[in-house]
């Protein structure tokens, strides 16, 4: 079993939430279309990325 | 025993907006379809748009005669995104009223933008749309629970689907790949200009160079937000370059119509100027109709740039986004790439509304091939296209006022001078490099191809 960004409490790329975290997003584009993919916010980085593989700074969402 | 998530993947069907313009694009040319054939008046009837006028009393009486037809439409508009919009998980509580706050204004836009006095001055409904959009968002308090309904993307998604519906596939064969020539030079230029500026000039992070570059050289925001990803950019690098997108953006909206309409210029290569040159699809059909109907032929302006914007540029951006995440990969972090890029991310993140504008060109080209020109203008143009260019209408200015009733400026991030300029730099870049392709050398092309 191989964990992702997906699985990460730290991870989020929740449409509305992002709309929400990058402000004018919504204005001239959209986080519910289909080029943005899965891309979400890493709250312990700061970044912005597509979900990859788990990295040091890992949390399951569910507290593991 | 913690599980582990899925990739989104086919339920992209239903949770991505591209997949609900291709669904209701195409259901509007179905219905056209089914009343063409059909005989049946009704969709001539609920395609209904506010005329042109300068007799006050003659618009009253319009109102009144068609009356149940606006409400009717509305009522189908509504009842369409309010389902759509609910699956893709927006609270209906804010949706609907937004939406119906939005459809009173679009209506009180074209009555403003179609008075003869005002249009014949420049004053064309997507500007007057985009004016008081941002009047409105940027003095009132407008609650922004009512985003929900402003939603730019889905509107002008739409708005594209049924213009493949007037656009002969013949032209995209014929002029789409001189319009992918000549778009992809510009976004190459424009890309490295501000990459190298940024970066190699003003010291910027290499991926902030990237996310910049791309958002002047492809689809603004929406590559912004493809790359940045691809490339791990720093949440705060996406904020400054969706403000310089959206300022510059909204710039060329003014900009690029009346300086064309100042040389006189003809619509086909204003057109491919602006989609060479616009940075969003959204913004790109505000400045294109808005020069096509201070000319009078918004279709030749349309055309020329949803070749060049949408063929030559926006279905592009998977590669490009895939190219990114390979050099991000193997050359800025090789030691801790987490994920080889998978090729397959190029499909994922391919502009799906685009095949829904390809689908409907296609049908209606098959469709209106066995007429001859005589009859096409006599039956076809009038019964067929007439109503899907109306709720194209309405699509459109749905999303040239989104715009306005969504960018409040104080919201937006600080930009610092280094991005600005970078960004800025590329604007200039681009601006002069489209101008010289689109109008001096291939104006002829796109004045012919456009005249088809």
């Amino acid at each position: 079993m191989e964990f992702t960004c997906r699985d990460c409490k730290y991870f989020n790329n929740d449409p509305a939430a992002l709309e929400r975290a990058l402000p004018g997003l919504n204005a001239l584009s959209s986080a519910y279309g289909s080029t943005r993919g899965e891309n979400g916010i890493c709250s312990k980085q700061d970044i912005y990325l597509s979900p990859i593989k788990s990295c040091r700074h890992f949390k399951h969402f569910d507290g593991g | 025993m913690e599980e582990t998530k899925k990739p989104m993947g086919w339920k992209e069907l239903y949770l991505k907006e591209d997949w609900w313009a291709i669904y209701l694009g195409l259901g509007i040319v179905a219905a056209t379809l089914i009343a063409f054939y059909t005989g049946s008046p009704l969709l001539k009837s609920l395609s209904v748009l506010p005329p042109s006028w300068t007799d006050f009393s003659k618009l009253v009486d319009h109102f009144s005669t068609n009356a149940v037809w606006y409400a009717l439409q509305f009522f189908i508009w509504l009842t369409v995104f309010s389902i759509s919009t609910k699956i893709l998980g927006f609270k209906q509580s804010e949706y609907i009223p937004s939406f119906i706050f939005l459809y009173v204004l679009s209506i009180l836009i074209f009555i403003i933008g179609e008075y003869k006095p005002l249009s014949a001055n420049g004053f064309e409904a997507p500007l007057v749309a985009l004016l008081i959009g941002l009047f409105i968002s940027n003095t009132l308090p407008i609650p922004k629970w009512m985003d929900a309904g402003f939603r730019v993307e889905y509107y002008i998604k739409t708005g594209i689907v049924l213009l493949g519906a007037t656009l002969p596939f013949m032209l995209v064969i014929w002029a789409g790949p001189t319009a992918f020539m000549q778009a992809t030079i510009i976004s190459v230029v424009t890309c490295l200009t501000i990459y190298f500026v940024a970066h190699k000039l003003f010291g910027l992070d290499k991926r902030f160079g990237a996310v910049l570059g791309v958002g002047a050289a492809i689809c603004g925001v929406s590559a912004a937000i493809a790359v940045g990803g691809a490339v791990k950019a720093k949440k705060e690098h996406i904020s400054i370059t969706i403000t310089l997108v959206t300022i510059w953006a909204i710039v060329m909206i003014f900009f690029i119509p009346y300086f064309s309409r100042m040389l006189n210029l003809a619509p086909g290569p204003v057109g491919a100027w602006v989609g060479s040159s616009e940075f969003a699809d959204a913004a790109g059909f505000a400045a294109a109709v808005s020069y096509g109907k201070m000319v009078g032929n918004e279709e030749a302006a349309v055309r020329a740039f949803t070749l060049m914007k949408v063929i030559g540029r926006d279905i592009w951006l998977g590669i490009w986004s895939f190219i990114f995440a390979l050099i991000a990969c193997l050359k800025w972090e090789k030691e801790e790439c987490g994920t080889r890029p998978d090729a397959s991310e190029i499909w994922w993140r391919f502009p799906k509304f685009v095949l829904g504008f390809f689908i409907a060109s296609v049908i209606i080209t098959i469709i209106t091939s066995g007429y001859s020109q005589a009859d096409y203008d006599k039956i076809i143009k009038p019964e067929l296209i007439k109503p899907i260019k109306s709720l194209r209408s309405w699509a459109f200015i749905f999303c040239f006022l989104s715009i306005g009733l969504t960018t409040r400026f104080k919201e937006l991030a600080a930009a610092g001078k280094k991005p600005f300029w970078a960004f800025t730099i590329g604007v200039i870049v681009n601006a002069t490099l489209g101008f010289i392709l689109s109008v001096l050398v291939m104006g002829q092309f796109w004045i012919e191809k456009t005249a088809q």
